[in-house]
């Protein structure tokens, strides 16, 4: 019997000696828990050697969206033709900069909120608040994984939100002019700033999964409605957004409590509202990031709460043209309105519902949850009464397009290109079509009007033109189930091990489509078809489920929400995506039992040769949507950005012409075996969905795979370039070790291709592989990347 | 090869549906007869690649209606058996759902097909496509099948007479399948597949004891190694008998060596206690010693709530698993609970004491009859005192072991002397005790423990002084 935790009684005594070396006072007797593994908490420098790696293989390329530097008063600097700037930086370094400062913002904003709801959470239940997120063992892979702590409670969870910070200011530090000058090394910074993210992302959803009772690894978590088309504007429509639910979820206590949720509609707007749902499932989503300006311009919400992250700026412009009363409640939004906390909340609402105040920051979440509900009660008949909108109405919609001058400016503007000159011409013609059909690919973003040299609202007149297709904007999205569960990977792993599923592919990030929503709807069917794992989360994740097929039924519902092959998840809200990150080091913890304690390399390592697993970012935007992919990054992840993707300024492109690129080590004796490229790269753009379904399936192979395994995926792969492309990938034999690895229905045609094209010896007899392959299979074959891993060897 | 073919074929369309209204025609199913079948027969009774229909065409049936099908393929090559019809014929369904426009639901005298009207339209027309379609991907991925022809009956008098031939047939395979033993057979089979996830996961398979995740068993087995036998999946020489109780045989320990790269060299393979098998993370069911009771407990993925022990699956699940022989612990397959050897080493069936309801109804025919009502659930015991209640009211011969002891100790009783841990060992065999380390706690606290000092040197470096609160 082992001695645990307890109470004991010392019976007796003899011969005892009792040292004492010395007494203190204090308030509380602490009990820390060591860190555990190689690298607990790991600084910049510790995880270096993986980045190098990494980035050896994967070399940085990019793309400088503007090639000054302006960061100090010598500048600014033109760094273009091999010039450096003033103080020596030259133009590869000063992006790998850019890119790094952009990933550590998408981190700081994830990690502020994070901090925000901890301090927030831990105020209302408690330090001692105990971790609770579904039936699992490992609760926190990521923070076990980066800092070797193993989290119980909400309050243990503060030292590693003090390490990410400490981090963060760390690599913020270096963008300062006169620090680092090495590209390469802000390399390895904006990777450790994406895996920071990921640490302040965990945290984050975890302490609201276990305090708000979200629900935890659910896979039938409930649906929720979706679309601009769901929401009864008969009531007092109260909107709520940003990424925060902290403060909401004071309002929505409120209304339980006095039976609200049949009077008022309360909506969300981006992850807030994602969150909504899973507090309580009767919140409704509007809908993505991008639905944000028009939404508001429709003059159907009566209040507006907005938190943090993907607010809009010129909020309190659009809301107070519309009398819609704005309340901040977070110190990162505030729109320079006075702070009411301490005011009477009759007297807030006297001022914000007359008009006197276009809004207030509000800091007391207990006076949000009460003031909310009877400002929006309040505002709805007044603004009902003068039938507020920005929407212009027949007349002046026609005025509106007819005297557009088809100069194209707009079009110029659009980050989308959209054609809104050929709409306008359509639509003063009587024609809607065009601008029915643009309505879906614009962003909401307003840049046009700014253009327009005739000042046509032009957002607005997208939006009346749409009307018919946006009543019928109706959907669903399973509510964010958090985790993916310890069972769930158990039981699913009998499909990764034998190789039936053919790989993961998430699904996330931000609206900013090149073409459209339809595209990730499109693309998660057709990878579900293919009994790939769907996962996904965010903007994205509420997109899927805007689409039906002919019995009106959306992905969701036709897909069960377990993480098993062929299955669609929402983890939920932006910080949710650290589960989808976690999911893998679950893999690597359960089948290998690896110790994934303060053990980061090794578990990257494991994941990068392994796990097939691939995220999408069709429509990133964000500095989040970077430092998320980041993370992925640097745990050996691959990650394919949309045609915006290039805007971030760098990619990490592999080559695999470069054979001496893929060189691994076998665990089992340390030899070291050229492998086919597998993960291709591990960060890069795609133009179109046609390019992207064939390269979201080659990212999915692996050196580990087992001949099933890669059967299955080079039956996609191909399946998918011939479908998409109309034509055979140009390097499908090179993931072709032996002839089980060939697709099943192609086997005897590709055999032939082999060897007439290729120049590989067969045997027809048999209708064996002689010669060709780079390597044999062997399913025992331990890939590695890192030496130290191998037996018998030391780096 | 593919084009030649009127529909695609591609593993996407296994999920495909063909519902009522988009039918052309329906083939077998619940209203009509048919079955399909796997004969193994010598290489000069078949001409490979040949199809015979019986009955009508496809072309020539009526939209909408609903006919008998019988699909019967002969199969041979110098490696072909008997043993390996049944896994070959399981592979039709596979097949035929990765045609577009076909549905395969079931297996047998169950089977049951759709074809819609889409698929008709792309010139879908006769059985000889699907026949020979279906005959390629069996010789693509079987490649033992030297030989194969195809014989598709839509005569419903001509099903009938062979339906009852067939049935024979299962019935004699059922019979051989159920009545081969581990003692029967002269190789077992091991599978690394795993391996390229937990590095040294061994897995065997033998008649009596399927792959722990539930996916493979001898027959599956035979066959992968019969397609390639250098393959994940390779035959094991059992070897010289060991111990024949426990399953312990000379080969499995020389391939345990080898593949676990020295790890361990002892596989008992119907053994819970010592050396037992491997444990991958994909387990179905696992095992678990309750120390209290002296019996063993067994929880599945699906169960979500705590064991008697207080821990849920997967806590204790994440004790093992790993590719490691993990003491105390032990991952199976749900089939392996009709095993007539299971876990016979350490009393079988008599030392099972607990197990979730659902997991109990699904392998209730297997449970010997005289202790099928002794093995408690959740819905009997909620934790180890309910739990020793249960077994003591309903006569577990589990309770008979506790007795045979000369003397019970309590746990209050219990005394820790000079570090040296004792532990209730009720009857247990014997056992490295190293594998009490790898015990979560099993009640949580040292609750009622009596501590003796003795010789003490107690050195502290600091004491906190603090307010009550």
């Amino acid at each position: 019997m082992s001695i645990k935790k307890g109470r004991f009684t010392i019976e007796n005594l003899e011969n005892v000696q009792i040292n004492i070396g010395s007494v203190v006072s204090s308030g509380k007797a602490e009990e820390k828990e060591i860190p555990k593994g190689l690298t607990p908490a790991p600084e910049i420098h510790e995880l270096r050697d993986w980045d190098l790696k990494l980035l050896d293989r994967y070399e940085a390329a990019y793309s400088p969206v503007c090639d000054m530097c302006c960061y100090c008063t010598y500048g600014k600097c033109d760094l273009t033709g091999n010039k450096e700037g003033a103080c020596g930086i030259n133009m590869e370094a000063h992006q790998a900069r850019e890119a790094m400062l952009r990933t550590l913002t998408g981190a700081a904003a994830h990690s502020g909120h994070g901090r925000h709801l901890l301090n927030n959470l831990i105020e209302r239940f408690g330090a001692d608040y105990p971790i609770d997120v579904g039936p699992s063992d490992i609760k926190a892979p990521l923070t076990q994984t980066i800092m070797g702590i193993k989290p119980e409670t909400i309050g243990d969870f503060v030292p590693v939100l003090d390490y990410v910070e400490e981090q963060l200011t760390q690599l913020l530090a270096t963008t300062h002019m006169g620090q680092e000058g090495s590209a390469i090394d802000f390399e390895s910074k904006a990777l450790h700033a994406g895996m920071v993210d990921h640490l302040g992302m965990e945290v984050s959803d975890i302490i609201q999964i276990s305090c708000l009772d979200m629900p935890k690894s659910q896979e039938d978590a409930p649906l929720a409605d979706v679309g601009m088309g769901i929401i009864d504007s008969t009531k007092p429509v109260l909107l709520c957004i940003g990424h925060n639910v902290a403060a909401v979820t004071y309002i929505m206590d409120y209304m339980e409590e006095h039976d609200l949720f049949d009077k008022i509609e309360l909506v969300g707007l981006c992850c807030t509202a994602h969150d909504m749902t899973r507090v309580n499932d009767k919140a409704k989503i509007v809908g993505s990031v991008s639905k944000q300006l028009k939404y508001i311009r429709s003059g159907i919400p009566d209040l507006i709460i907005v938190d943090e992250q993907c607010v809009r700026a010129d909020m309190m412009r659009e809301t107070s043209k519309l009398h819609i009363p704005v309340i901040a409640t977070n110190d990162k939004i505030m729109y320079g309105l006075p702070d009411r906390t301490k005011d009477d909340i009759d007297d807030i609402i006297r001022d914000l519902s007359s008009g006197d105040q276009p809004g207030a920051l509000l800091f007391d979440y207990e006076k949000v949850g009460e003031l909310a509900p009877k400002l929006v009660m309040k505002m709805a008949p007044i603004r009902k009464e003068k039938g507020i909108t920005a929407l212009p109405d027949d007349d002046e919609f026609k005025k509106l397009a007819s005297s557009c001058t088809m100069c194209g400016a707009c079009v110029i503007g659009c980050p989308q290109g959209l054609d809104i000159d050929k709409a306008m011409e359509a639509a003063a013609g009587g024609d809607l079509t065009l601008f029915e059909e643009l309505h879906d690919k614009c962003v909401g973003c307003g840049r046009c009007e700014f253009d327009c040299p005739k000042s046509i609202p032009i957002l607005n007149v997208i939006e009346k033109a749409a009307q018919k297709v946006i009543r019928e904007e109706k959907g669903k999205v399973r509510t964010g189930r958090g985790q993916v569960g310890d069972p769930e990977i158990r039981e699913e792993g009998v499909n990764l091990v034998l190789g039936t599923t053919p790989g993961i592919v998430a699904i996330v990030g931000c609206p900013n489509y090149p073409d459209g929503s339809r595209d990730i709807y499109d693309i998660a069917e057709e990878m579900l078809k293919r009994s790939y794992i769907v996962v996904t989360s965010g903007c994205s994740a509420m997109d899927i489920g805007m689409y039906k097929d002919d019995d009106g039924k959306t992905l969701y519902e036709r897909y069960g929400g377990r993480f098993l092959k062929g299955n669609l998840l929402n983890t939920g809200s932006c910080v949710s995506n650290a589960h989808i990150s976690a999911t893998t080091i679950k893999v690597a913890a359960i089948f290998a039992r690896r110790d994934i304690n303060g053990n980061f390399e090794e578990i990257a390592d494991y994941v990068m040769n392994r796990i097939g697993a691939v995220g999408l970012a069709w429509g990133a935007y964000s500095q989040k949507a970077l430092s998320i992919g980041t993370g992925c990054n640097r745990l050996g992840i691959p990650v394919v950005l949309g045609p915006h993707g290039p805007k971030y300024r760098r990619a990490y492109l592999g080559k695999p012409y470069d054979k001496d690129k893929w060189n691994l080590f076998d665990a089992r004796n340390g030899s070291v075996v050229n492998v086919e490229p597998a993960p291709e790269h591990m960060l890069i753009s795609a133009e179109t969905k046609a390019e992207v379904l064939p390269m979201l399936a080659k990212l999915c192979f692996r050196p580990g795979d087992n001949n099933l395994g890669r059967m299955i995926k080079l039956t996609h792969y191909i399946e998918l370039s011939e479908k998409y492309l109309g034509a055979l990938p140009d390097d499908w034999h090179v993931y072709v070790r032996s002839e089980a690895d060939l697709p099943l229905a192609k086997r005897e045609e590709l055999l032939k291709k082999l060897e007439e094209e290729h120049g590989w010896k067969i045997d027809w007899d048999k209708k064996k592989i002689l010669e060709g392959p780079a390597r044999k299979v062997d399913v025992s074959f331990q890939p590695t990347n890192v030496l130290r891993l191998c037996k018998g060897a030391s780096e | 090869m593919a084009d030649e073919f009127p529909f695609e074929i591609s593993p996407m369309f296994e999920g495909e549906r063909v519902r009522k209204d988009d039918m052309y025609v329906e083939l077998a199913g619940p209203k009509s007869k048919g079955f399909e079948l796997v004969n193994a027969v010598g290489l000069d009774e078949i001409e490979d690649g040949k199809f015979t229909l019986i009955g009508p065409e496809l072309s020539e049936m009526e939209e909408g209606g609903r006919y008998p099908l019988a699909m019967i393929y002969r199969i041979a090559g110098e490696l072909v058996e008997p043993d390996l019809e049944a896994i070959v014929e399981r592979r039709n369904h596979d097949f035929q759902n990765y045609f577009q426009g076909v549905m395969h639901l079931n297996q047998r005298y169950d089977v049951w097909l759709r074809i819609n009207k889409d698929a008709i339209a792309k010139g879908l027309n006769s059985f000889e496509q699907i026949a020979k379609a279906s005959m390629m991907l069996f010789k693509n991925e079987l490649t033992f099948i030297e030989k194969i022809e195809a014989t598709y009956i839509t005569d419903l008098a001509k099903v009938e007479e062979e339906l009852a031939k067939a049935m024979e047939r299962y019935s004699a395979r059922d019979d051989r399948t159920r009545n081969l033993h581990d003692e029967d057979v002269e190789e077992f089979y091991g599978c690394s597949l795993c391996q390229s996830f937990a590095p040294t996961s061994v897995c065997v398979i033998s008649p009596d004891r399927i792959a722990l995740c539930g996916a493979i068993n001898w027959f599956d087995g035979r066959a992968a190694a019969k397609v390639d036998p250098e393959g994940p999946q390779f035959a094991i020489e059992k070897g010289e008998c060991l111990d024949e109780l426990s399953g312990e045989y000379s080969g499995v320990n020389e391939v345990a060596q080898k593949l676990s790269g020295g790890e361990y060299n002892r596989i008992k393979i119907h053994s819970f206690f010592e050396y037992p098998h491997t444990s991958c993370g994909c387990f179905e069911v696992v095992g678990f010693f309750l120390p209290e009771v002296d019996g063993i407990g067994w929880v599945d993925r699906d169960f979500t709530g705590n064991a008697p022990n207080g821990l849920a699956f997967s806590t204790m699940a994440g004790q093992t698993g790993g590719g490691k022989q993990v003491m105390g612990f032990l991952g199976v397959g749900i089939n392996y609970f009709r095993s007539p050897k299971f876990i016979q080493s350490d009393g079988g069936w008599d030392r099972v004491v607990w197990m979730p309801k659902h997991l109990k109804d699904k392998v209730l025919e297997d449970i010997p009859k005289d202790i099928v009502d002794k093995v408690a659930t959740e819905e009997d015991v909620q934790d180890i005192d309910s739990l020793k209640k249960f077994l003591t009211d309903k006569g577990h011969p589990i309770v008979e072991r506790w007795t045979t002891e000369e003397e019970e100790p309590t746990e209050d009783e219990s005394v820790t002397e000079t570090g040296a841990v004792s532990m209730p060992q009720v009857g247990m065999p014997a056992f490295d005790p190293a594998m009490l380390q790898n015990l979560p706690p099993m009640t949580g606290g040292g609750g009622g423990v009596k501590v003796i000092l003795k010789n003490a040197k107690v050195t502290i470096d600091k004491i906190i002084l603090s307010n009550k609160e």
